[in-house]
């Protein structure tokens, strides 16, 4: 019946008022493989997109399609490169994606970028080409100043969001003048190099907030300026999410208590709290949904917010001494046994620790299969259960398979080719999947590559992961957005091949010491980021990364 | 060189209409592994480059169903890693350099942001800074006015009987009195207890000495680590 009906029957502005409520990415796509004429409908009023890979695509390409777009959404370099893993000048360059969108999308109003290298030039043609612009968004983004800022500052008057993540140096004033000029910004997330009592003045300026990052947080204990910040403070009615705090002096967290209630996040990831303290705010966050915090907060804290905190959905818990080498908190899987306990609604972990079990893992699987992400850090790599010094395959075969949703997921602690089968067996909605210091043999990447359907994002370092497993599963990379792979043993004849049979991926090598045949014989390539794209090859390479598409491996064999 | 069996018939995907259409890739579903015949005879072990490990593996990949059935670009047979020798992996993996260095034993390694890192690192100079004379003539004064920022001083304090140590800020703190009161309340001691430890601390010169046998200022020029004594009956 459906089959038979003609669904252009339907007035177009009908379908598009419905299209309208539609909202997830991947429904849209949906929508538009239905049909021609829904194809048609639905790209002339589709607002929104998001490119998972800058390369992936070609910025005129998105345009032609999608012309009538208002918010943009772009990521640049793997994500292998927060963690210092891709070398300087590999490429990610907003500037083409900005200049093509001046003409094509003088009505944009939003730019998320993450990752991507943002220059001054960049930015300065934001206000120039898009008249109603309102948010910003630059997270681990580099190579603008403060010279950039100042032209989003001083032109964009409808400015609702400037998000700087992890920016190092702003001028104070530069901000104050965009305070002034901008009465809809909703978040403002201050770094260390604003001092707290700068803070309450920028408070009263912008009681609108809605998120809040302070800068330093930390002064001479002066009574003036404690009942200046906490009045503030107390003016901001809107606030629902709390972060900065650095270099905190506790004796100024009361401040902040009379907006306690209304908090759903709370990011103290870079405050030096101890646990007492801690827990006297957490107990002050009854809805609290989303927690960063130092492992400074150790198992009480962390027990403290599994018995206050019954909506928390995230939790992330940073450690304060990552090079350590001896611990210096009582941090333990306990801490992480404890919220799974006591919070019905976690389903996002990041957890740095020292030690961990299968039985903990098994406990967290079986308390929470509502999990989604779950990334657990055992900082010393190829560490075994604490307990029975047996690898962790079990634990985490445990969460793949009673966490039946989860999309992310972080290996670390001793693993075998053990842990990837019960990966390949149950993960069948893991997207995204990090290894390192992982697997015995190309088994273990084959069990991936084979077994994990909805698999996007593959990045691995330093596992004996080669050429077999990835060249059996050529097909798989197709369907994925990236394969990260450093310090494994993929061969550069293994990655020629895919390259030349692969035409729809981009198969790039990175070796800094040179072009990768020159290196002897057998030695795998340093690093390999692979990605679909039907773009064909970039053309911003820099010299150390080499494209195997069929050129140039002729040029180079 | 590797030597490959490359599937010559196969055909590149009819990319213009499967595209990226998971579909068109799903593979057989596997039987429950726990049931398998293969799994079990996997007997992981420890030892990671273990060719014993490898004829398990052939004989257990006979049996298995995973073999993708759409375009492998190698032809996955008996032998997983026939031509990486796995001790060859070892000497190259990072991992093995030595671990003399706090960090960059491995680059990128626990995986924290850079820009995180850099804070660590900030901090860390921090730490160092108290020896800087200016600064520790500031806090020596009492008084919190010098303290900014630049002035924290952490230092590493044990306690008797706990495993675990922590690090305090010393530029919080003015006298002994409070100092003693924040440790006590660090290490969840009930403040009846806490006339039952003794604050000591390590100088410079590497002796320990009872904290309150020196003045204040002298104290936090020359402290360098803590530690709370059980003060035995």
């Amino acid at each position: 019946m459906l089959k038979k009906m003609s669904y252009s029957s339907f007035p177009e502005d009908v379908l598009e008022h419905v299209f309208s409520f539609v909202q997830s990415d991947k429904d849209r796509n949906s929508i538009s493989l239905v049909c021609k004429s829904w194809y048609e409908i639905e790209r002339w009023c589709r607002k929104r997109i998001f490119v998972g890979n800058c390369y992936a695509v070609s910025p005129r390409r998105v345009i032609t399609r999608f012309p009538e777009v208002r918010s943009v959404g772009l990521k640049g370099k793997p994500h292998f490169a927060d963690f210092n893993l891709v070398p300087e000048g590999w490429g990610g360059y907003v500037y083409p994606w900005i200049a093509e969108m001046a003409s094509g999308y003088p009505f944009l109003e939003e730019i998320r970028l993450k990752r991507m290298v943002v220059s001054d030039e960049s930015l300065e043609l934001i206000p120039k080409s898009f008249k109603n612009f309102k948010v910003l968004v630059l997270s681990s983004c580099e190579g603008f100043s403060t010279q950039g800022l100042a032209a989003i500052a001083a032109n964009c008057r409808n400015l609702r969001e400037l998000d700087l993540r992890e920016r190092s140096e702003v001028s104070l004033s530069a901000l104050e003048r965009l305070l002034g000029r901008c009465p809809n910004l909703r978040t403002l997330r201050l770094n260390r190099a604003v001092p707290l009592d700068k803070l309450a003045n920028l408070l009263r300026q912008a009681p609108q907030l809605v998120e809040l990052g302070t800068g330093a947080y930390s002064a001479e204990l002066r009574t003036e300026i404690f009942s200046n910040l906490a009045g503030a403070f107390s003016g901001c009615k809107e606030l629902k999410s709390l972060s900065g705090f650095w270099d905190v002096v506790p004796a100024y967290l009361p401040a902040v208590y009379s907006v306690c209630t209304g908090l759903t996040s709370l990011n103290l990831s870079y405050a030096t709290i101890q646990c007492p303290d801690l827990i006297k705010l957490l107990k002050l966050c009854p809805n609290l949904q989303r927690l960063w915090v130092l492992d400074y907060i150790e198992d009480s804290g962390l027990e403290a917010l599994a018995a206050s905190c019954k909506d928390l959905q995230e939790l992330r818990v940073f450690p304060s001494e990552p090079f350590g080498v001896e611990q210096n908190v009582s941090l333990t899987e306990q801490g992480l046994v404890s919220v799974s306990e006591g919070c019905p609604k976690l389903e996002s972990v990041l957890y740095f620790c020292r030690r961990m079990s299968n039985d903990a893992l098994v406990t967290i699987a079986r308390n929470r299969p509502n999990m989604t992400r779950f990334r657990l850090c055992i900082i010393e790599p190829r560490t075994p259960d604490y307990l029975t010094d047996q690898p962790l395959d079990v634990g985490f075969g445990a969460i793949v398979e009673h966490c039946k949703d989860l999309r992310r997921l972080s290996l670390s602690g001793l693993l075998t080719d053990r842990v990837f089968e019960y990966i390949g067996t149950y993960a069948k909605k893991l997207e995204m999947l990090s290894v390192a210091f992982a697997g015995e043999s190309d088994l273990g990447l084959h069990h991936v590559l084979s077994g994990c359907d909805s698999l996007r994002k593959l990045e691995i370092r330093d596992c004996p992961f080669g050429d077999k497993a990835l060249l059996a599963n050529a097909a798989k990379l197709e369907t994925m957005r990236s394969l990260w792979m450093s310090s494994c043993s993929v061969s550069f004849e293994a990655c020629k091949l895919l390259g030349q049979k692969m035409p729809r991926l981009n198969v790039e090598v990175i070796d800094e010491s040179g072009p990768p045949d020159s290196r002897p014989e057998n030695l795998p390539v340093e690093k390999l980021y692979i990605y679909r794209t039907v773009a064909g090859p970039r053309f911003d390479m820099p010299g150390f990364v080499w494209n195997m598409d069929e050129d140039s491996a002729l040029r180079l064999s | 060189m590797i030597h490959m069996e490359l599937q010559l018939g196969l055909a590149l995907p009819s990319t213009a209409v499967k595209g990226f259409d998971l579909n068109a890739y799903v593979y057989e579903p596997r039987e429950n592994m726990g049931s398998h015949p293969s799994f079990h005879s996997f007997g992981f072990t420890n030892d990671i480059c273990s060719n014993y490990k490898k004829r398990n593996f052939d004989e257990a990949f006979e049996k298995d169903k995973t073999v993708p059935r759409t375009l492998p670009l190698l032809h996955w047979n008996n032998e997983p890693n026939d031509e990486d020798d796995p001790k060859d992996l070892e000497n190259n993996s990072s991992f093995d350099s030595n671990k003399t260095a706090e960090e960059d034993v491995v680059v990128g390694w626990p995986p924290i942001k850079t820009w995180r890192k850099k804070i660590w690192h900030q901090d860390q100079g921090r730490q160092a800074k108290p020896k800087n004379n200016q600064a520790v003539k500031n806090i020596g004064f009492g008084s919190r006015s010098a303290q900014s920022k630049s002035n924290s001083m952490y230092v590493k304090v044990k306690m008797e009987g706990m495993a675990i140590a922590r690090k305090i800020d010393l530029s919080l703190h003015d006298s002994f009195e409070t100092l003693t009161t924040t440790l006590i309340s660090m290490f969840c001691v009930w403040h009846d207890d806490s006339n039952n430890y003794k604050l000591t601390y390590q100088d410079k010169e590497g002796d320990w000495l009872i904290a309150q046998d020196v003045p204040w200022r002298t104290f936090i020029r020359t402290v360098q680590r803590l530690k709370l004594l059980k003060i035995s009956e």
